[in-house]
């Protein structure tokens, strides 16, 4: 009974999840698993930004200069001959202690001040890893960062991540990591107090939160994540230079939870991917593809704010409602429960 | 010595470009709290204006620079109206995700329509001028002095005429200047029709002795940004005066310590102010 | 109601969107008509039996953003030598003829869309090579093209050294390296008796490099730099901060460079500061694009650099020239003129290596194609080193204090044999040559 409960609740993403980790046996175009693979790096970078963007309210515009710090710093330690198991908490925690430091600093602005000054730090992020060459080579980067170390699994071999489906699945596994670690975070009551300072810092403040490491804390965490991100993104490249600290990036992240829609766990990975396979399909667009992509996300703020996800629940209730009514009675307490249940999303 | 007056020079005629971008901005972000972080796209389309109007119609250089500060003004008025009123009282994070579709929107745009390499405009006044042990050329001069007119004329017509005003009023008590009975819908207008003509003028005057590419403004709207925010939020005295300092910081500290690292002294010392003053170094506590 | 409506015209714009994409696509494909009827034409000539059959060569590199000019020169440069190589009747192997095709596809130069659109060309279009001139786009590249089944040939259009320690097995490095013009130049200083430099070349990967090099040789033969002011040429605009610094130190000589618009403002600058010595432009930026932008060689009295593309005195080089700029609008540079060749090339290793789509056949078979000379290419190439670098010369052209263009000097770099040099002079047009070995 229970299990039935369970799989009549969460069925869609039960699925989504079989879809996903069947793709490539289905797909056997390397193109589209290659697509798959950079839409779903960019989801997990643009799930760690809607934890500091959606949930506790701080648009963090450093979000490409951390993602470039974990690169480069899995880069130098996996070449320096560090595990890749090893040296990619390494990468997140470097990121996360930088991040640490930075949010000291930049944490005590508020608003546009805060997003001007984090800003400023992911531009110096992208000039350092460009300008201090000794460490960073330079623009040409470091190449040659060698593949993740194959795993030893008892009797069969070993698994190694040299082919691209296997590639895939690696993103996968960090993803639902990802996803599971934002979830227990954003449901327990360190997450109320995030979005109790999202909601009103004043009044979060007044009811006892420590808004300032509340809002570290987030930082860190989302720093954290996105550094590691980074790390994958340097492993899956061979190679990194100083485009992965770029501020496109996090404009373009910053799309993908917009679009997708802001303080939901499944907005930022349907923007992601929405956006990434759009921008493919728009292809033979060529130089005005971005030119209407700039154009879709200024209607897309002003129309749908809540973005493609909110769109969706609040035609699904809709729809729901009115059905609920037909069968006459219970649509409002209906209505009301999946709101609720929406909220907690 | 000479080495120092020629940075001082050259760093006076940086600042004058960055004074008249951050006034440009700081009208609209101080004072409307939009963070128009497309304002340096505008900076480039005031420029490709310029260059179009000379090049294809034959204009002069100033009928063409005043033509295009006019153009500019009306694109202001329509980015305020289309892409920022609609979001006026959602959260300040929405403005910015408008802004940067803006600034995707026109950089591509521009790119399509006017092609990505580089455009030079003929210097209207190439020649060379000798000064206190200072070389430079007579445009540079021209921008150094246009741009103190046009400040001047800005700061007169917002102290001393009725339309001006409205505008301090509004950047003053935005509900106050409401009662009123201030049109805020109208003021927002004009003073985005102001501040991209502001951009346009800066554009245009430097476009003689730069390049002209769809890329162009990018870091500059970033700089602006660290002016008007080191100089305090809405105070067009911090933004001339912050445009200027920028200039020289970076002439003097490239020219003396580092050029690769000019950028990152202008951004670092943005990020430790803000962390030791958090509404920037001029700034009043505001909401 | 309201939301409905919100919906309406959401759903309205996407249809819009996906219709006008479909409508751009379709005229994607218009340009391929007349390459078709001349394929026709061709064929109804020479009287062949089999329908001509489309290869899709693949291109990936910037054509938007701040350096799409760049790429665009490159894909000139290849789809110009394309519809040459058509209009010739393509290539034939077996009596099947083939006849070519670009897909050139825009990355921004940001790797992670270089590998997804080689992807896609490998996928949906079999494309058997890929040109890419960027790079930090090529090293990735290089990660995936030597898949099993998957493999495609990297035609790699970069100056450095760097590619060819990456040693792949299926590259193709199509410029000369820039190390030539390390070494010339400083030869050249040297003797005219400069014994200070002063440097204000672009920052970034190929600028770093080039910086790097240029001090070690410089010092190494006793020079000194006496500044290194690097600016970002892509960026900045306003080159005085680092050109008064520079210039303080009373140079003998300055080293600038980086692509050739920023690089014309330099000079200008430099020239406004009122600095009248030598400039040494290094090789990306192209001295005769240099002086098209400045309206003359009148700032340019005393610049050293990569010859003008028209200069190189072979009969093709002035033609080519004329052809190219009347066809494209913008003026011809060193990319397109190698690429021009290097398409040329492939398209004559396919046939030797009797295969369009054997990737490791045609490597193999590529130092059998050379060389190809002045009479049919506007660029010169003789033969190909081990790790797939082309050997094409590289010059030195100076202007002298009239404003003229002298005649350039071409270095035969990949060896120090007097033999190989002199049969080089037989089947060259070009003039000047000389013997210059580097190390890379």
């Amino acid at each position: 009974m229970k299990y039935n409960k369970f799989l009549k609740q969460n069925w869609l993403y039960l699925l989504l999840l079989i879809a996903a980790l069947s793709f490539p046996l289905v797909i056997s175009s390397r193109y589209y698993i290659q697509i798959m693979i950079t839409a779903l790096t960019w989801a997990m970078a643009a799930l760690s930004l809607n934890l500091i963007l959606g949930y506790t309210g701080q648009a963090s515009l450093a979000h490409a200069g951390f993602f470039g710090l974990g690169a480069y710093s899995l880069a130098l330690t996996t070449k320096a001959g560090l595990s890749f198991w090893l040296a990619l908490p390494l990468a997140g925690a470097f990121a996360a202690f930088i991040g640490l430091f930075i949010g000291l600093l930049t944490l005590r602005t508020r608003g546009h001040y805060f997003a001007i000054s984090t800003l400023c730090f992911g531009v110096i992020v992208f000039i350092v890893a460009g300008s201090w060459i000794e460490i960073t080579k330079g623009a040409t980067g470091i190449l040659g960062i060698p593949k993740p170390t194959p795993i030893p699994i008892p009797f069969i071999g070993e698994l190694s991540f040299t082919s691209q489906t296997n590639q895939y699945y690696l993103v996968i596994f960090f993803l639902l990591l990802f996803l599971f670690i934002i979830y227990r975070l954003v449901n327990s009551l360190q997450g109320l107090s995030f979005m109790a300072v999202r909601n009103n810092e004043v009044l979060a403040e007044a009811v006892g939160i420590n808004t300032f490491t509340t809002k570290l804390l987030s930082f860190v965490v989302t720093n954290f994540l996105v550094g590691m991100t980074g790390g994958i993104y340097a492993v899956l490249m061979g190679g990194v230079s100083p485009t992965v600290a770029g501020s496109n990036l996090t404009f373009f992240w910053l799309a993908y939870v917009i679009i997708g829609g802001v303080a939901t766990m499944a907005g930022p990975i349907v923007g992601a991917v929405l956006v990434t396979f759009l921008m493919e399909y728009m292809y033979s667009l060529g130089e005005y593809r971005l030119a209407i992509f700039g154009l879709i996300l200024i209607m897309a703020i002003i129309f749908f704010p809540r973005g493609l996800v909110g769109v969706f629940t609040r035609l699904y209730q809709k729809i729901k409602d009115y059905f609920g009514g037909i069968r006459g009675g219970g649509a409002g307490q209906n209505a009301a429960k999946s709101r609720k249940a929406n909220e907690t999303l | 010595m000479e080495l120092f007056l020629q940075q001082v020079f050259n760093g006076i005629m940086l600042g004058s470009t960055y004074a008249m971008v951050a006034l440009g901005l700081t009208l609209v972000f101080g004072i409307l709290h939009v963070p128009n972080f497309a304002h340096g796209n505008l900076y480039m389309l005031g420029a490709y204006v310029t260059f179009f109007l000379i090049s294809l119609y034959q204009f002069g250089f100033w009928a063409a620079v005043i033509s295009s500060m006019v153009i500019l003004g009306v694109v202001g008025m329509l980015v305020e109206r289309f892409v920022y009123r609609p979001l006026i009282g959602q959260p300040h994070i929405n403005m910015f995700i408008s802004a940067i579709g803006l600034l995707i929107l026109l950089e591509n745009s521009v790119a399509v329509v006017w092609g990505t390499s580089a455009k030079r405009i003929p210097h209207p006044y190439p020649d060379t001028v000798h000064l206190l042990g200072i070389t430079t050329t007579q445009q540079r001069l021209i921008v150094i002095v246009a741009a103190v007119i046009m400040i001047i004329l800005l700061q007169l017509f917002i102290k001393k005429t009725i339309h001006g005003t409205t505008i301090e009023a509004v950047a003053q008590d935005r509900e106050g200047a409401q009662l009123v009975g201030i049109n805020v819908n109208w003021v927002s207008s004009m003073t985005f029709a102001i501040s991209s003509a502001f951009a346009a003028a800066a554009a245009s005057l430097m476009a003689p002795i730069f390049m002209i590419t769809p890329t162009m403004g990018a870091l500059l709207v970033m700089k602006a940004f660290v002016i008007i925010i080191l100089g305090g939020l809405g105070s067009m005295q911090g933004a001339i005066l912050g445009g200027y300092i920028l200039g020289l910081v970076e002439s003097l500290g490239g020219g003396f310590i580092s050029a690769a690292y000019k950028d990152v002294f202008a951004f670092g010392a943005l990020v430790l102010i803000l962390a030791i003053k958090p509404t920037g170094l001029f700034g009043k506590e505001s909401n | 109601m309201k939301n409905v409506l919100k919906l309406g015209t959401f759903a309205l714009l996407i249809t819009g969107l996906l219709m006008f994409a479909a409508a751009c696509g379709s005229t994607d494909q218009e340009p391929k008509a007349p390459e078709q009827e001349q394929a026709d034409d061709a064929k109804a000539v020479d009287k062949v039996e089999k329908e001509p059959i489309e290869v899709v060569i693949g291109f990936t590199g910037p054509l938007s953003g701040p350096a799409a000019q760049y790429g665009k020169d490159n894909v000139n440069g290849i789809e110009y030598g394309i519809e040459h190589i058509n209009s010739n009747g393509g290539i034939t192997i077996d009596g099947q003829k083939y006849t070519f095709r670009l897909e050139a596809m825009d990355d921004q130069a940001d790797p992670t869309q270089t590998i997804n659109n080689a992807r896609r060309m490998r996928d949906q279009l079999d494309v058997p090579a890929i040109f890419n001139p960027v790079f930090t786009s090529i090293a990735p590249l290089m990660d995936i093209n030597s898949e099993p089944d998957n493999e495609f040939l990297m035609m790699a259009y970069s100056s450095t050294p760097a590619i060819l320690h990456l040693d792949n097995d299926l590259t193709v490095r199509i410029p000369p390296s820039f190390l030539i013009y390390v070494e010339a130049f400083a030869d050249i200083a040297w003797n005219e008796g400069w014994r200070n430099g002063a440097m204000l070349v672009t920052l970034g990967g190929y600028g770093d490099e080039w910086r790097e090099a240029f001090r070690e040789v410089w010092e190494h033969k006793g020079g000194k730099i006496v500044a290194d002011q690097p600016a970002n040429y892509y960026t900045e605009t306003d080159y005085s901060t680092q050109l008064s610094a520079a210039l303080a130190t009373n140079p003998d000589f300055l080293l600038v460079g980086g692509p050739s618009e920023p690089t014309a403002l330099v000079v200008e600058q430099a020239r406004d500061l009122g600095y009248k010595g030598p400039i040494l432009l290094v090789d990306q930026a192209k001295q005769d694009h240099v002086a098209k932008i400045l309206g003359g060689t009148d700032l340019m009295h005393g610049v050293m650099g990569v010859p003008a593309t028209a200069d190189v005195g072979t009969e093709f080089a002035q033609e080519f020239k004329k052809g190219y700029e009347e066809k494209y609008g913008v003026i011809n540079t060193w990319e397109a003129v190698w690429e021009y060749t290097a398409i040329h090339a492939l398209a004559a290793a396919m046939e030797e290596a009797g295969s369009v789509d054997d990737p490791k056949a045609i490597r193999e078979a590529f130092p059998k194609v050379f060389p190809l000379t002045g009479e049919e290419y506007p660029a010169e190439m003789f033969s190909m080193g081990p790790r797939g670098a082309i050997h094409g010369f590289g010059g030195v052209q100076r202007i002298d204090d009239n404003g003229e263009y002298t005649t350039p000097l071409n270095y035969v770099w990949w060896t120090d044999s007097q033999d190989v040099l002199d049969e080089i002079k037989g089947v060259s047009q070009v003039g000047q040559i000389e013997l210059m070995k580097i190390d890379e």
